[in-house]
């Protein structure tokens, strides 16, 4: 399906000469009338080329020249031709038409990108790229019926085609089914490239390990479980759409020419820019503490009070004093150019309007000022959101997460022992410290999530969609990389620093800000409590089981289960190490067992018992109904595989294997 | 199979417009014709399931075309809209008399002139009143 708002365009283009034509008989008729030259026959043309006006321009978007062809059809319909005495008003109401087509025309000419995508205000289009036929049906029930034009990939190879045909407004990637490929990852970078970006909504599976820094990084905007209802996703979308449009830049246009008033609007509201205009000098105080814009465009020649003079009055107001202007002037003499700027102005545009070069200067404007807006609300030594903002922005990420029952991860962060690293290495080194724990964090979390620093050495990190336990895995990922960044104090010694962090999930943990955030730091005082240097979750049943380990490895390489316990350490497990299967065997099984974990990495290959043995024993004594094994095996066969899955262990894993991927085993074992 | 619908405007520009719109939006098969003349005849030939029909044509206008279309028994069951840039009351109550399914004005919005169409020919409730 194509977009028919872009087909309407060419529609209008492949006709552009026959609404002019139709414009000029009706004005020839009006001239002819004037002269008092008008026969009957120019006067029938003129009537039912009026008639196909009006039937046609509102077609084309431009439902006020339908009413002024409509009004001169009926004029002209008189037998005989108008009475001479409405000579004026026809006169003027074809100037309007004229200058209404005009408009059309060129913002036709001017508006159409060159790949083809016309302006798509009316219903954007939305390219769903997954390999779920059922889910792309649901949800193209749900965009239809929200006028959105749904098209779906079943691969990006194919969604890269079909973006090539028509860019869409935004996309859907669903990656389910396994972690976003290369192929994903080319299609995101290629969508994010484009000028504007075209926004992308990652549909997950919930246990997914998704990258979710690499797919930020190659341009993905906002993520989703896929488990969420058709209607959900489509909100989601809607919202991103909506983010993507600079829609809360507003401009005031004052001209007392109504024509290019219009043309300005015409001309900027495409681009999502919110255009109020004002055609009268002496209400335009009223319009601009009733639009309080962000920009204002002034005319420099109007009746009674010029642009000058309202430029001035605008710089000498407490309030609106630093309000951005921009001139309007068919003059660009250096000496009325030196006056706009001795007046205040911060540019001026040439009249006639070139639609491209205005668009550029506002657009210029608009940054400068988003620049600024952002500059007041960071925090000027890590470059992430100031405490004042982040707590407005985590209110609305909430609020948010509400109204597509989505969870939030809340986690805090603190760096451990930050005074006595001050004291040993200088407060610059500390201060690198910090930046550098802020740029690791608005580099993990980006997209709809918050980073925000909110104390001395205290950071706060809202993640949208996240749970806890996938918000203490990315923030462990986080302290794994931050205990490799290097400082160096003034006298040249290295300095190492790690964080402790508690994360709570919204909004199972607290139902507002202020609870979660009270659970988030009852988590991290616990951290802090059992040395730092790793992250928990908000544990509901703390202390209870406090000596009782979650996960022992039985392993008897030195390296690799040191790497094992660490990382486990890390995201907050509490861990117990066995280097013998025979000294394993004693503590985990027997009818009352020393330990009694939640889950038991076992190596295969161990001195004192090998680990088929271990397993069997666990499995006598009835140990495995309330621990997970999970077999490490190197060289196994795979009669040996089958075994110990027989035996009860509920996953293997073969040597050499990634840690990350063996903690997301881990992780799933220890959900089920 | 998709519903079929006939469009009769002596506009290309309508024509192409309404015919898309239809298409893309309605999901309906369009096939079009310039003039009364060749509407009927294609009428006949391809018999649609509705046909919108301009008013204001050269040569038979719109009403007529209607009137010749009711008078042929191969056509008669057609439903007929027409499509018209005036929409006096005066002219809608002449079109009431003559026993059209509905009358659109022009200009349309070309996102939503299939759903009026839809609305003009989906079954009437027992015992509701003329659809203008």
């Amino acid at each position: 399906m194509s977009s028919v708002p872009a087909a309407v365009q060419a529609v209008l283009d492949q006709h552009r000469g026959a609404l002019e034509q139709r414009a000029a008989t009706v004005e020839e008729a009006v001239a002819a009338l004037a002269a008092t030259d008008l026969d009957e026959n120019l006067r029938a043309r003129a009537e039912r080329d009026a008639h196909k006006l009006a039937g046609s321009l509102g077609m084309f978007g431009l439902p006020q020249g339908s009413e002024l062809a409509a009004e001169l059809e009926r004029s002209l319909a008189v037998a005989g031709g108008p009475d001479p005495a409405e000579l004026p008003r026809l006169a003027e109401l074809v100037l309007d038409l004229q200058t209404q087509l005009l408009g059309l025309l060129e913002h036709a000419a001017v508006d159409e990108p060159p790949d083809g995508q016309a302006s798509s205000a009316a219903s954007p289009a939305v390219l769903f790229v997954s390999p779920d036929p059922e889910l792309s049906d649901r949800l193209m029930v749900v965009a239809t019926g929200r006028n959105i034009l749904f098209r779906s990939a079943v691969t990006c190879a194919g969604a890269t085609r079909l973006a090539a045909e028509q860019l869409p407004d935004a996309v859907i990637l669903d990656v389910a089914f396994a972690e976003p490929g290369t192929e994903s990852l080319d299609f995101l970078e290629q969508l994010s490239s484009r000028e504007p970006a075209v926004p992308v909504l990652v549909l997950t599976a919930s246990e997914a390990l998704v990258d979710r820094v690499e797919v930020a990084r190659r341009g993905g905007g906002a993520f989703m479980q896929r488990t969420q209802s058709a209607t959900d996703v489509i909100e989601a979308l809607n919202d991103l759409l909506d983010r993507a449009a600079p829609t809360d830049f507003k401009v005031l246009a004052v001209d007392d020419d109504p024509a290019i008033l219009e043309a300005i609007s015409a001309l900027l509201g495409p681009s999502g820019l919110d255009v109020s205009t004002c055609a009268e000098p002496y209400g335009f105080w009223e319009a601009l503490t009733t639009t309080t814009p962000d920009l204002l465009l002034l005319d420099l020649d109007m009746p009674g009070l010029n642009g000058i003079d309202l430029c001035r009055a605008v710089r000498a107001d407490g309030h609106f004093g630093q309000l951005p202007i921009m001139f309007l002037t068919s003059y660009s003499d250096s000496e009325r150019v030196r006056e706009i700027f001795a007046a205040g102005a911060d540019d001026y545009v040439g009249k006639p309007i070139v639609g491209q070069e205005l668009l550029t200067r506002v657009r210029n404007r608009f940054e400068r000022v988003r620049a600024q807006r952002e500059l007041t609300e960071k925090d000027h030594l890590t470059g992430t959101a100031s405490r004042r903002r982040s707590g407005g922005t985590l209110e609305a990420l909430l609020a948010h997460a509400d109204g597509r029952g989505q969870p939030v991860a809340l986690a805090l962060l603190d760096l451990d022992d930050f005074r006595r690293f001050n004291d040993l290495h200088g407060d610059a080194t500390g201060d690198a410290a910090l930046r550098g724990l802020g740029e690791l964090a608005a580099d993990t979390f980006r997209g709809e999530d918050v980073v925000g620093r909110w104390g001395d050495d205290e950071f706060v990190i809202g993640a949208f969609g996240m749970t806890s336990d996938d918000g203490v895995q990315r923030v462990a990922e986080m302290l794994e990389s931050f205990r490799e960044q290097r400082h160096t104090s003034p006298d040249g010694r290295p300095a190492r620093i790690s964080f402790s962090a508690g994360v709570a999930e919204y909004p199972r943990d607290g139902s507002d800000l202020r609870t979660l955030f009270r659970s988030a730091d009852q988590a991290l005082s616990r951290s802090k409590k059992q040395g730092g240097d790793h992250v928990l979750p908000v544990n509901p049943d703390t202390g209870s089981e406090a000596d009782r380990p979650d996960v022992v490895v039985v392993d008897d390489d030195d390296v690799l289960a040191g790497v094992l316990v660490d990382s486990l350490k890390t995201r907050g497990y509490r861990t117990q190490r066995f280097e013998d299967g025979q000294q394993a065997a004693d503590a985990l099984s027997g009818p009352s067992p020393q330990i009694s974990p939640a889950l038991i990495l076992l190596d295969v290959d161990l001195p004192g018992l090998d680990g088929l043995a271990v397993l069997r024993r666990l499995a006598r004594d009835g140990v495995l109904k309330r621990t997970r094994v999970i077999m490490l095996t190197a060289h196994s066969g795979e009669a040996e595989v089958i075994e110990a899955l027989e035996l009860g262990a509920c996953d293997h894993v073969s040597k050499p294997f990634s840690v990350p991927i063996l903690i997301q085993r881990i992780r799933r074992s220890l959900k089920r | 199979m998709a519903k079929h619908i006939l469009l009769i405007d002596d506009e290309a520009d309508i024509r192409e417009v309404a015919g898309m719109s239809l298409e893309a939006v309605g999901g309906w098969r369009v096939s079009s014709a310039t003039c009364g003349e060749e509407g009927i005849a294609m009428a006949v030939a391809e018999k649609p399931d509705a046909i919108l029909c301009d008013v204001m044509m050269p040569g038979i206008d719109g009403p007529a075309t209607f009137k010749r279309l009711q008078g042929n028994p191969q056509t008669r069951e057609i439903p007929v809209i027409l499509l018209t840039a005036r929409v006096q009351r005066a002219d809608r109550l002449r079109f009431a008399q003559l026993g059209v399914a509905g009358v659109l004005p022009k200009p349309f919005d070309p996102m939503a002139l299939s759903d009026q169409v839809d609305a003009l020919l989906a079954p009437q409730p027992a015992g509701a009143s003329e659809k203008l």
